[in-house]
């Protein structure tokens, strides 16, 4: 066999020789036929019912999953003691995780109302809450294929990076080792105009969103009462998608963003992504527990490959500068304070510079990946050793500024329809006073049952 | 002189009487099998050695040669999820991710001997140019090879009905002529608004061997569709054709 076709085609061509005992059986059967009485030839009857492709105005669909976790924690972390210092936790932790998402849509005419909803309930040996969330909720009216309008709460998912993306200006930030689960949106009003054209330039559409910031509408995202505009470009030039993109209004200050990704073999894309935020505010906390704010222009970018080899392995590799991240003193100094605000609290049972540090968390410190440069990598498998509907596959989150890293292996099991089943794991590893040295926990493993219907 | 004469006419009738146009013909044979511009409901199913099976449903609009979209109906855990087809640009859609990823047309969005580009499948001679054609009894036998290096398959050997002028089966092959897969055209059913063609493509591979996957179509018919239809930005939205 010629070793380039080999590559080409994939391990498939080594599966004849794997099983030559197919040979022998095959053999034996055109042996028997030859002797046996003559029987009719097998025939396999294949139906399609078309009644299954008839239209109803309305779907209701979703999945029900069940997500024991076990976590490991480490209690010398920094930030195990900012969250448990007023009540220890056993170790390692079991939760319980259950979630709903409902989704249901209702077509009439031009118009189409769309609805997604996610109750998610949550057990351990600290919480038992449930809560639901209405993740997107809008309505679309389309006068034409080449003009849409959507108004209500809605993910736009903007850009092209897979585990991060620095241009999505109007999006929830996604969980780098969950990338593909579904976000809350914001309720938007946003049109779709699309043009084709012959030539180089194959595609242009323009999604203008109107983004308001009030009261109980979007509350949270920036400063209120004010009614913000984001906008996208997108253009299919010479086989690659770029997108211009823009955010202004008073909520946040104004950013700017390109993205592309194109096909340089057919195995072989590569993407990116590039930020420029105008003037972005940080508040930095020293090792005393004194705020300072800055105000500097901000550059985030990101550029990633996707490969999928000879022997069907798909490699994702991406790297992420985060402008808007702390860098590594900056992170030291907020360990220490925490550090001695936990010492202040053991000495004296006051928690109050604990408790600063829990706000500034849940502001940019609270970011999954607070910090400026990271790297990564996800290796996955389709079926190896022939075993159908089994994909492995291991994640690697490191941050290049201070070493640390996660490790995720995984395995995924979908061999009954609409069942998937996968176990995941993820270790930690890091210093002290590095990102993930100083989580809370070193290791966490997960059981994963999702019924689709 | 009258050698001559002799050795030229004798040449004549060596000859056949007619050349067959075999560009031509592969582009009546795309027309056959399909109009130019349609919309057509498929099933797939992927049949496991131990005769497992895993059944796709999917909604499937073209247009031209070089534009193709499909919507997955059911099962449930994929329902709503959207491929499109432009030229050598492929993308999938997964609602839960929310946008769209470039994928290849080697890989496969169904397991099985199916891969995207049997799924997305083109006009043939789009993607093929005719080397040669045989004459085989009832059957013509077209050499076809990939106009460029981003074609699934280097090689085609096409079987087609004289008569009817619609495929029988297909040899998909490297370079080297190695047999990836074959497909067999089965049932010619009338759909409907002259479109008579095979209902059912059935596939096997020696890289696979013991599993089969096979193609089942519906509802094949002629539509108009705007070019917008086939666009990145308009995949979330491929249901609302239906």
């Amino acid at each position: 066999m010629d070793e380039t076709e080999d590559k080409r085609y994939g391990s498939g061509y080594r599966i004849g020789i794997r099983r030559r005992s197919g040979l022998l059986l095959f053999s034996l059967y055109f042996f028997l036929s030859f002797i046996l009485p003559a029987h009719p030839a097998f025939t396999e009857e294949y139906t399609f019912d078309t009644s299954e492709t008839e239209k109803k105005p309305y779907h209701i669909g979703g999945y029900a999953e069940l997500r024991p976790v076990l976590f490991g924690l480490d209690k010398d972390a920094a930030l195990y003691k900012l969250r448990f210092y007023n009540h220890d936790q056993r170790n390692p932790l079991f939760e319980l995780n259950g979630k709903l998402l409902l989704e249901g849509s209702l077509e009439y005419g031009i118009s189409r109302l769309y609805m997604q909803t996610s109750s998610d309930y949550n057990k351990s040996s600290m919480t038992d809450h449930q809560k639901t969330t209405i993740y997107q909720g809008y309505i679309s009216l389309k006068p034409s294929n080449s003009l849409m309008f959507d108004a209500g709460k809605k993910t736009m998912k903007w850009g092209k990076g897979y585990a991060w993306n620095p241009v999505a200006f109007i999006d929830r930030p996604k969980d780098p080792e969950e990338p593909d689960l579904s976000l809350e949106g914001f309720i938007v009003a946003s049109a779709d105009y699309i043009k084709s054209f012959g030539g180089p330039l194959k595609t242009f559409s323009f999604t203008p969103v109107l983004f308001p910031v009030y009261e109980h509408i979007n509350e949270g995202f920036g400063a209120i009462n004010n009614l913000n505009f984001a906008g996208k470009l997108y253009f299919l030039f010479y086989d690659t998608d770029i997108d211009f993109i823009l955010f202004t209004g008073g909520s946040k200050t104004t950013r700017y963003g390109i993205d592309f990704s194109r096909n340089i073999t057919t195995n072989f894309e590569v993407h990116g992504e590039f930020a420029f935020i105008n003037n972005f505010e940080k508040n930095v906390i020293d090792s005393t527990g004194k705020i300072t704010k800055s105000t500097y222009d901000a550059k985030s970018y990101l550029l990633g490959i996707r490969y999928l080899s000879e022997k069907d392995t798909t490699y994702i590799l991406e790297y992420y500068h985060n402008g808007t991240g702390f860098d590594r003193d900056e992170m030291n100094d907020l360990f220490s304070f925490i550090k001695i605000g936990y010492a202040s609290f053991q000495l004296s049972g006051s928690d109050t510079l604990l408790r600063k540090t829990l706000d500034l968390t849940e502001g940019g410190y609270g970011r999954v990946n607070p910090m400026k440069d990271y790297l990564y990598l996800r290796i996955s498998q389709k079926e190896p050793f022939d075993i159908l509907y089994f994909t492995p596959a291991v994640t690697w989150i490191v941050n290049l500024n201070d070493k640390s890293f996660s490790v995720a292996p995984e395995l995924l099991y979908t061999a009954i329809t609409n069942l998937e089943l996968r176990l995941k794991a993820i270790f930690l590893s890091g210093t002290r006073n590095s990102e993930f040295g100083e989580k809370q926990n070193n290791y966490k493993v997960e059981f994963r049952a999702r019924y689709y219907f | 002189m009258f050698k001559t004469i002799i050795a030229f006419a004798a040449l004549l009738f060596a000859m056949p009487v007619y050349a067959i146009d075999g560009a031509q013909l592969l582009k009546q044979i795309d027309r056959n099998l399909n109009p130019e511009t349609y919309e057509s409901y498929r099933k797939l199913i992927n049949i496991e050695p131990d005769g497992r099976k895993k059944e796709y449903t999917l909604f499937t609009v073209k247009k031209g040669v070089d534009k193709v979209a499909s919507l997955f109906l059911a099962p449930a855990s994929e329902k709503g999820r959207s491929t499109l087809r432009l030229g050598d640009n492929m993308w999938f859609y997964i609602p839960n991710v929310g946008k769209p990823i470039r994928i290849t047309s080697l890989q496969s969005v169904v397991g099985g001997v199916f891969n995207n580009a049997d799924i997305l499948q083109l006009d043939y001679a789009a993607e093929y140019d005719v080397e040669k054609v045989e004459e085989k009894g009832n059957e013509y036998l077209l050499h076809l090879k990939a106009k460029t290096k981003t074609v699934a398959y280097d090689r085609l050997r096409l079987w087609a009905d004289k008569n009817k002028k619609l495929p029988a089966k297909i040899e998909c092959l490297t370079e080297a002529n190695m047999l990836i897969k074959t497909l067999y055209f089965k049932e010619v059913k009338d759909f409907g608004g002259g479109i008579v063609r095979p209902s059912l493509i059935e596939t096997d591979s020696p890289l696979y061997k013991d599993y089969k996957s096979v193609m089942i179509f519906a509802k094949i018919r002629k539509r108009e569709l705007k070019d917008e239809v086939f666009t990145l930005t308009f995949m979330p939205n491929i249901e609302s054709l239906r």
